[in-house]
């Protein structure tokens, strides 16, 4: 069928006012890996519900594309069963289901296959023109990390996402994590996406950044003149960010096996979120203002020295216990895990940020699996009064501590003292609470919906850069390669820890030593 | 005489000298502060967050006291807010200034947490009003902000100007109460009195899906093109939406610049308007009530004339429209169906501050002030 030329469109006027919306132009979404886990419980169910919430433009298709063979009714019952289940907006609207399931689609083809890229584009350009969509795709990688390269490699070569111009259609790529496993697989991967993309084009999603606290970290400290002057050596005694899980490895054990929490957690999440509680004042809130400022972070990381290894690297592995109830297994007894494995469930970490603000300030990570609760949060811990007046009461007087809640009950807490009601000069830690569910009343987005409704609005202050990637997997690389050095040596050190606990006692020694404990959160 | 009786006797003595009167914005407090400790206490799943967004100012009347304490406590949910009803009731009895409290104390998804939120109704007879601004300034949750809630034309303006004003910081109106369109521009005088606090509408937002489904027609690959050369314009309403229909004029011709020439009746009982683009062509707008389903909004359909091109959102049923343009098949839509207490939350929220509004009010307003051959009959 002959392709209609249309001339380039003029802006929409009416649009004006209704900003706040936030509504994308027309666009496709093509989803590579459509028959996987991601897209059933995280991807259609975030698309379903930003079209519940209003948010995605009224001509707007789903295009899954996958090796498993199945027509577009099969494609949309699966989705919808998704959504079923996994929806921020439940039950599901049938209406609207009927609605939005007539705009999903479903191609059968192989990621390194030129003919299937071409029947690809084929039957993208039929959609588009049947449902007078303009051209705008966004093609994301939910697949295998091996298949970002040959599917980028063959949009490339289908001419289905050329480079950014005015006034033609977008092409973007949402590309999951992990992208690379380490400094050089990360670095080639980069070399052979911007083979293809302009990095306008490229969006490397880390749902964390999606989380609405993870955003409201930026806000807490930039909008509110109080804290940013605390923010710093002088008054911050030192910093936690815990990220813990109480899955083990899901019947994943394959992938852990070579992942590891390091690669798993801390290279992209946990340093995400730290670069952002780290990071000076942007110049402005838009995407490479705020990057600039995370990669200076990323790039400031003290490179953990020989000596300080042991001081500073605690890595374990869970052993039998109890979670909710429950006894568990090891990590050595589970599906697909070498019985002799040495990858590392649990991190805790101690490093330095080597900046004018953070100078002398040690920034404890951990992360864990089968630990006692699924919790991420970032805790400020202030240094103590200068001059106790009141004298030591046993621990009564505490440092004062900022909590930022990232998962679950989003929400920030300060922690102070308070004198007991009483004739007795008795000091007690009070917290004071803010919780997002509490003080607006309502839930907020799931991190999904946030990103895609970002990426189709070409929005990638949210998304991580090719620069910041590297520079992580440069900090975290050492860590891995040292590791593998006192494996090959035969010098593992791997302490465990049992299912349920707070992770292994290395782990409390390495702050004990400072004087320090890991918070309970 | 009993005790009770002796000091409601004395109540009114003090409030006809207009002296302060028997209600203890002290003891609400208190009282209040209970509340809130046995809501935590009842809870058993630890401490309940006691929580305001906004002071919530309501002035009503006895007869629609109901309907509004309703529409608080479906709005609570949404959105925690201190609401102080004030409420003007000659057959509340007694003369006196009386208070009550209520609680507002919602589980949420999971049933771990609980939200409690207050709600205060001073209930006074006529007259009373002249008191209402100090207990609102008395009640309000310090550090606040405080959005009035003007939805009753019939209470007293002096209440309004005098007393609320001065401490809201956004006034929330509804045009879809509007009786017609001269009450319209009463509301525009007060939007340009309220300025430069943002003034939300109730009839604006409703009409915010219609309005985003149109727009949404002029999206790429179309684009403004047919706007700009656009040259009739349709607006069908239900019979007593002609407020809604002229906003939506108002809107169209705000951001298409289109400058307003006269206006009169036509035979099938609606309205035309004469108007000039901005490149110097001819514009014909019409309002025309007729029967159909529809929401609050009140409106029926759009269709916009351009070249030969038709573009057009009728509403097949109360949520579902129908969409025609020429480059795609015609489709259905639906639309979501929002109660007032969830149009009442988007006023609290950004969509409640937004200055298209205030324009399309004026540029509505001009409208319907066209000379000479202005409708004589609606005026």
């Amino acid at each position: 069928m002959e392709k209609i030329a249309l001339p380039a469109a003029l802006p929409n006027p009416l649009r004006e006012g209704l900003v706040e919306e936030r509504i994308p132009e027309p666009a496709t979404m093509v989803i590579f890996g459509a028959s996987g886990d991601l897209a059933r419980r995280k991807l259609l169910p975030a698309l379903y519900s930003l079209t519940r919430d209003r948010l995605l433009p009224a001509r707007f298709a789903v295009l899954g594309f996958g090796r498993h063979a199945q027509d577009d009714d099969a494609f949309r019952e699966e989705m919808r069963r998704g959504c079923d289940e996994f929806a921020r907006r439940r039950p599901v609207d049938a209406a609207l289901w009927s609605a939005f399931a007539k705009n999903l689609f479903y191609q059968q083809g192989s990621y390194d296959d030129p003919a299937s890229f071409q029947r690809l584009k084929t039957r993208l350009e039929e959609i588009e023109r049947t449902l007078g969509l303009p051209g705008n795709r966004v093609f994301y990688l939910s697949t295998p990390p091996s298949a970002f390269a040959p599917v980028i490699r063959s949009l490339g070569q289908a001419e289905l996402a050329p480079q950014p111009a005015p006034g033609k259609p977008f092409a973007r790529v949402i590309i999951e994590k992990p992208f690379g496993v380490d400094l050089e697989t990360a670095r080639a991967l980069n070399r052979q996406v911007h083979e293809i993309l302009d990095e306008r084009q490229i969006y490397r999603i880390d749902h964390y950044l999606g989380k609405e606290t993870v955003q409201n970290l930026i806000v807490f400290r930039f909008a509110n003149g109080i804290f940013e002057p605390l923010w710093n050596n002088r008054f911050v005694d030192h910093v936690q960010i815990t990220g813990a899980e109480t899955v083990g490895v899901e019947g994943r054990g394959g992938y852990f096996e070579q992942a590891g929490i390091l690669r798993d957690m801390v290279q992209n999440h946990l340093l995400q979120v730290l670069s952002l509680a780290a990071m000076e004042p942007p110049v402005a809130f838009e995407a490479d203002g705020v990057r600039d400022e995370k990669l200076k972070v990323l790039k400031a990381l003290r490179q953990i020295p020989e000596g300080d290894f042991e001081r500073q690297v605690v890595r374990a592995q869970y052993a039998a216990g109890s979670i909710a109830g429950r006894a568990v297994p090891g990590y050595r007894s589970e599906h697909g895990v070498n019985p002799a494995s040495t990858t590392e469930t649990f991190v805790g970490l101690k490093l330095f940020i080597d900046s004018w603000r953070w100078a002398g300030v040690p920034f404890y990570l951990r992360s864990g699996k089968r630990l006692p609760k699924r919790v991420t949060e970032i805790a400020i811990v202030f240094k103590e009064a200068p001059h106790l007046l009141f004298g030591r009461r046993g621990d009564t007087i505490r440092p004062n501590v900022l909590s930022i809640r990232i998962q679950p009950d989003e929400g920030i807490a300060l922690n102070f003292g308070s004198k007991l009601p009483g004739p007795a000069l008795e000091i007690a830690p009070v917290s004071m609470e803010f919780r997002y569910g509490t003080s607006f009343g309502m839930e907020p987005p799931e991190a999904y919906e946030r990103l895609l409704l970002d990426c189709l609005l070409g929005d990638s202050t949210l998304f991580t850069r090719g620069d910041e990637v590297e520079a992580s997997w440069k900090w975290v690389s050492r860590i891995h390669q040292r590791w593998a050095a006192e494996n090959a040596a035969g010098k593992t050190t791997l302490p465990a820890y049992a299912a349920g606990s707070w992770g292994p006692e290395e782990a409390d020694r390495m702050l004990a030593a400072d004087g320090r404990a890991w918070r309970l959160p | 005489m009993s005790p009770e009786a002796e000091k409601a006797r004395a109540n009114f003595e003090r409030f006809a000298r207009g002296e302060p009167i028997a209600v203890d914005v002290g003891e609400i407090e208190r009282e209040l502060g209970s509340l809130w400790q046995q809501a935590s206490h009842d809870g058993g799943t630890g401490a309940v967050g006691r929580a305001a967004l906004w002071n919530l100012v309501i002035p009503t009347r006895g007869s629609a006291l109901a309907q509004t304490k309703a529409l608080v406590d479906a709005i609570a949910p949404a959105v925690p807010v201190r609401a102080i009803i004030l409420c003007l009731d000659d057959a509340a009895g007694g003369g006196d200034l009386a208070a009550t409290i209520e609680s507002h104390v919602i589980s949420q998804p999971g049933g771990g947490r609980t939200v409690y939120s207050e709600e205060i109704t001073l209930v006074g007879p006529a007259g009373a009003e002249a008191h209402f601004g100090a207990m609102v300034r008395a009640l309000q949750v310090p550090g606040v902000r405080t959005a009035t809630l003007w939805l009753d034309a019939g209470m007293p303006s002096t209440l309004l100007v005098r007393e609320l004003l001065p401490v809201t910081r956004r006034l929330v109106v509804d045009t879809g109460s509007c009786t017609g369109p001269l009450h319209l521009q009463d509301l525009e005088r007060l939007a340009a009195r309220t300025q430069p606090r943002p003034v939300s509408d109730l009839g604006w937002l409703r009409l915010g899906s219609f309005r985003l489904l149109f727009a949404g027609l002029f999206d790429p690959p179309v684009g403004g093109g047919p706007l700009r050369g656009a040259t009739k314009l349709v607006v069908r309403h239900r019979a007593g939406g002609d407020v809604s229909a002229l906003l939506i004029v108002a809107w169209l011709g705000q951001l298409l610049g289109w400058r307003p020439l006269r206006a009169r009746e036509t035979p099938d009982g609606g309205l035309r308007f004469d108007l000039e683009r901005a490149d110097g062509g001819a514009v014909e707008a019409q309002i025309i009530p007729g029967p159909g389903a529809c929401d609050a909004s009140a409106i029926l359909a759009i269709e916009l004339h351009s070249g030969r091109d038709e573009y057009v959102v009728t509403r097949d049923a109360f949520d579902e429209a129908h969409v025609q343009l020429p480059i795609a098949p015609p489709r259905g839509v639906k639309l979501d169906a929002y109660s007032d207490a969830d149009i009442c939350v988007a006023a609290l929220g950004p969509r409640g501050r937004d200055p298209l509004f205030a324009r399309c009010l004026e540029y509505a307003g001009r409208l319907w002030s066209l000379e000479p051959q202005a409708a004589g009959s609606r005026r």
